[in-house]
């Protein structure tokens, strides 16, 4: 229940962050909906606490399901990568509300 | 070693090359790489297809792993065709690209190549956790390639469509992990069928094709297609429109056929988002302000009539579904091509901005009025034969999720009717303002290298390039020749439908 409950305050929050204006905001706007959703994939699998899932060492009746933890692993390694690039672009052209060309050197269309 | 354990080269060879275009960083490698892969891709699809004529299903598990925890890269006649069109859109896009200078943007050729491999594994995956990861490997290239790419509103476009393919991705990955509480797999052949039998699984892989809905450009959640694509470079917009929404649209027909196997219980809502997806498209392309804006909105036209064959879902209609997909990728890239031509050699492509250029650009007008004849519907264009088969299969509609065959029918023919009639109305517009009207006396060029120069006189001798009209000239050409050559193909398009309405081979072949 603790785990559904916070995988719901969390994409929540991301919602209402992801509506604002600002680029800042909504980055942290995603990275609250990407934990949300990291929460509902260890949720997938057993949440309560079992052992490592390593074949020649533990019962695998005892074992965790190993398979929603790499569906995370992978699905952080995505979003640490577009949140970079996404902390990039709020810094460039940081005015929201520009009607003009931001200066980058470029000539091209006005 | 078997000749399915090659299928994983087709996304592992260009995520490689990727690499090694960055790490040596020679223009003519760049250039090699760039002709070549797409390519060879091609050769490979083309010798899959006629592979698949005579065995149905070829699959393989990545690492021998067996059953459902193996990642399969799986390929029938469908996935063939498809990579077969997307490596061609790729192959005529790069030679676009390199005409126009943009393969000398930093890493252009890298991103093209990643994106590429992306799309392939997109494609052949038989897993959806996968196809996650696929379409994130996709999706980040693009990210940078619009970057680079495009005019100075690319910086504020680049922000939503990052923003908005961003959550779309974490609302794919919530119904994937939702698929996986509830049905303890995320093996698409394991899945097969279980939607319909267990509601908890169908709720679940609604969720992910309500993602990939987004993805596609559904009407009501379309607005972020027509407001990002026409801000980048044609070339670039090119390349998106051949893969992006295609490779969601094939993942719904995949996952849909597999996983519900008949008409969901959510059908009737499907049928008028279709429809909905159909004239708001067709009804926006007439107040669109710039060429490829216009050409956006026929985009999420294309898309709805796509999804009528998964409302109607019998054989036929899914064999015209996919027919129009491939007829839509080819036309849509061959006229992004002849208006990227136009907006190199002008400096843009403002509807209103352009006239009177039916006495110097004679083969551009022929291009155009033959590309936005195939969108419309009218021969000798494959979107003809993309149209009559839609509309063919539902007036066959059957009863199902509680609507009458009748009405499934009447709706959607209706529709399609009523969207080339509107579409026809829009178009027939950028057509004559472009080509008729009082001939222009100045332009401004505009250069990928120096960027827009002042107003200049327009004299006889500036036209379209020969070498920047090739590729779009190749793309209508093969769009006529769809239609001449569709008794030849479309038998291709029915074993397709005949394999994704009866996926028992499919299944066969990847859980052994």
């Amino acid at each position: 229940m603790i785990l559904a409950m916070t995988v719901g305050v969390l994409a929540a929050g991301g919602t209402y962050l992801l509506l604002q204006r600002e680029m800042v905001r909504m980055v942290f706007g995603v990275g609250l909906l990407s934990h949300a959703a990291n929460f509902l994939l260890l949720a997938s699998g057993v949440p309560a606490w079992r052992d490592e899932p390593l074949v020649d060492r533990m019962d695998l009746a005892q074992a965790a399901d190993p398979l929603p933890q790499a569906f995370v692993l992978t699905a952080i390694v995505i979003t640490l990568a577009v949140t970079i690039f996404m902390l990039a672009l709020a810094v460039l052209g940081h005015n929201d509300d520009t009607r003009r060309a931001p200066e980058t050197g470029e000539t091209h269309e006005k | 070693m078997t000749l399915s354990s090659l299928l994983p080269l087709f996304a592992a060879i260009p995520l490689l090359l990727a690499g090694l275009s960055v790490v040596f960083r020679r223009r003519w490698l760049d250039r090699t790489m760039l002709l070549a892969l797409p390519g060879a891709a091609l050769v490979g699809a083309v010798s899959l297809i006629v592979y698949h004529q005579s065995h149905s299903v070829l699959a393989h598990s990545v690492g021998a792993f067996s059953g459902v925890v193996a990642i399969p890269f799986v390929s029938d006649t469908f996935t063939a065709i498809m990579l077969a069109v997307t490596s061609f859109a790729t192959l005529v896009t790069s030679v676009f690209l390199l005409k126009t200078g943009e393969d000398r943007f930093r890493f252009a050729t890298a991103l093209i190549l990643l994106l590429a491999g992306g799309v392939n594994g997109a494609l052949l995956t038989g897993d959806l956790f996968n196809l996650f990861v696929f379409v994130e490997v996709m999706l980040m290239p693009s990210y940078a390639l619009i970057a680079i790419t495009g005019t100075w509103r690319r910086l504020g476009v680049g922000r939503s469509f990052v923003i908005v393919n961003l959550v779309t991705s974490t609302i794919l990955l919530m119904g994937v992990g939702l698929v996986y509480g509830a049905a303890g797999t995320v093996n698409l052949a394991a899945l097969a069928g279980l939607a319909t039998e267990d509601p908890m699984v169908g709720l679940a892989i609604t969720v992910v094709l309500t993602a990939l809905a987004i993805k596609g450009g559904l009407v009501p959640v379309h607005g972020w297609l027509p407001s990002t694509y026409p801000m980048t470079s044609p070339g670039i917009m090119a390349l998106f429109s051949a893969l992006h929404t295609k490779v969601a649209l094939y993942a719904i027909f995949r996952i849909y056929s597999v996983a519900f196997g008949e008409p969901a219980p959510w059908m009737p809502v499907l049928l008028v988002l279709v429809l909905a997806t159909m004239l708001v498209g067709a009804f926006s392309t007439m107040a669109s302000k710039t060429l490829r804006g216009a050409l956006a909105f026929q985009m999420i036209a294309g898309v709805g009539h796509i999804l009528v064959a998964i409302v109607v879902m019998t054989e036929a209609s899914l064999a015209a579904g996919m027919f129009y997909m491939v007829h839509h990728i080819i036309t849509m890239g061959g006229l992004i091509l002849a208006s990227g031509a136009l907006e190199n050699t002008y400096g843009n492509a403002k509807l209103g901005g352009l006239s009177g250029l039916l006495g110097r650009e004679k083969l551009l007008a022929i291009l155009f009025a033959l590309g936005l004849a195939s969108l419309v519907g009218l021969p000798p264009t494959s979107g003809l034969w993309g149209k009559a088969g839609l509309v063919f299969s539902a007036a066959a509609a059957e009863d199902a999720s509680g609507l009458s065959g009748g009405w499934i029918a009447g709706l959607t023919i209706g529709g399609i009717i009523a969207a080339s009639i509107i579409s026809l109305i829009g178009l027939q517009r950028v057509w004559s303002t472009l080509f008729f009207g009082h001939e222009q006396e100045t332009y401004r060029p505009d250069d990928p290298r120096t960027g827009r120069g002042e107003p200049q006189v327009l004299t006889r001798q500036v036209r379209c390039s020969a070498r920047l009209l090739a590729p779009a000239t190749v793309m209508i050409a093969a769009s006529v020749a769809l239609f001449f050559a569709a008794g030849l193909v479309l038998p291709l398009f029915e074993t397709a439908a005949h394999d994704l309405m009866d996926p028992s081979s499919y299944i066969k072949a990847v859980l052994g």
